[in-house]
């Protein structure tokens, strides 16, 4: 039976597609069977940063409704042969989402894939209750940021109350990932460290992903930046995928580190 | 013209609003995590000079003012 890991985040724009398709292609290419699901009804990301945009012929909400089959709505990516991706329904708005209908479809999904990523709305939004309902962990994708951090508190508390995991006394495993961290600001007292957000949330963290400008690039070419050897955010992520797969693999303290010519002089004087 | 050289880190101003905020988010608006702490810490002092029975710390809040009242029941045998 598959794992099933919500990625989810309090308010929107913090990169949760982005960690949701670098996941599932970190996954994937460590040898799983994996598939990434849009469970954001109506915006339709994760396909345009899988680069799978044009292939998209089903839905998710098209298989609840038994419009067409599981088999028929998958598409298989261009760069693994391990990732499999379903496409949100984009004319459907989120309350199209049953819960009967959703626990069908992802049990489904069980039976086939060994990890089952599902990309949530933001936690404000409707359709986020039914996306956490039952997932077996979750991965809160914050930024060093206040309302981000304010906000995944509360997403955090919902998910502590509407899981099917809790209703049957269970916990859900919740891990954070702090993404966009920049080291520089860090350093210099701008930017909350990743001990004070962990003090804040009271979660396990799962990873820290340094801001890198990289990721943009790599959506507008719908090339996940994972896939992108030189690039700081891909090892960040490639680590989190080995940790979520089981691997032991230490956090590393991106905060401290430094990088450039000028820091390089600046620490001369250190 | 020193104020930039006083100026408190702004990742410090972040965490200590984000503490409170989210307090309140989760439904304990009107505490502080550190109360317990300092109830005990009057009550040293004031136990130094006489008996105390109990004491209660409450948040007051009354349009924009924000006080704390501290009620100290003394114990009179």
């Amino acid at each position: 039976m598959g794992l099933v890991i919500a990625i989810i985040s309090g308010k929107g724009g913090v990169g949760k597609t982005t960690a949701s398709a670098n996941l599932a292609l970190g996954i994937a290419q460590n040898g799983i069977k994996c598939v990434a699901v849009d469970f954001d009804i109506g915006q339709r990301n994760l396909d345009m940063i899988l680069g799978l945009e044009n292939r998209v012929v089903y839905d998710m909400v098209q298989v609840m409704d038994k419009e067409a089959t599981l088999k028929q709505a998958l598409i298989k990516s261009k760069v693994s042969d391990n990732l499999y991706f379903l496409a949100a329904s984009q004319t459907k708005d989120k309350t199209a989402l049953e819960s009967s209908k959703v626990k069908e479809l992802i049990d489904e999904l069980k039976s086939e894939f060994e990890y089952i990523i599902l990309d949530a709305p933001a936690g404000i939004e409707s359709g986020y209750e039914h996306t956490i309902e039952f997932a077996d962990s979750a991965i809160v994708v914050v930024n060093p940021e206040v309302s981000s951090i304010r906000d995944a508190d509360r997403a955090i508390g919902i998910l502590d109350s509407k899981s099917q995991k809790v209703k049957d006394g269970e916990e859900v495993d919740k891990y954070l990932i702090i993404n966009r961290i920049n080291p520089k600001m860090v350093q210099s007292g701008e930017m909350l460290n990743s001990e004070d957000i962990l003090d804040i949330l009271n979660i396990k963290l799962i990873g820290k992903i340094p801001e890198d400008k990289g990721v943009i690039d790599a959506s507008n070419q719908g090339k996940p930046i994972i896939l992108d050897k030189n690039s700081k955010a891909a090892q960040a992520y490639k680590r989190v995928a080995s940790r979520m797969c089981g691997e032991k693999v230490d956090l590393e303290d991106i905060e401290s580190q430094k990088d450039g010519l000028f820091s390089k002089i600046s620490g001369i004087f250190k | 013209m020193f104020g930039i050289f006083k100026r408190k880190k702004s990742a410090k101003i972040a965490k200590d609003r984000l503490t409170i905020a989210i307090m309140s988010d989760r439904g304990n608006g009107d505490s502080y995590p550190f109360i317990e702490d300092m109830k005990q810490e009057i009550l040293d002092v004031v136990k130094k000079y006489i008996e105390v029975k109990n004491i209660r710390i409450e948040k007051e809040v009354d349009a924009d003012i924000e006080a704390l009242s501290i009620d100290i029941e003394l114990d009179i045998k």
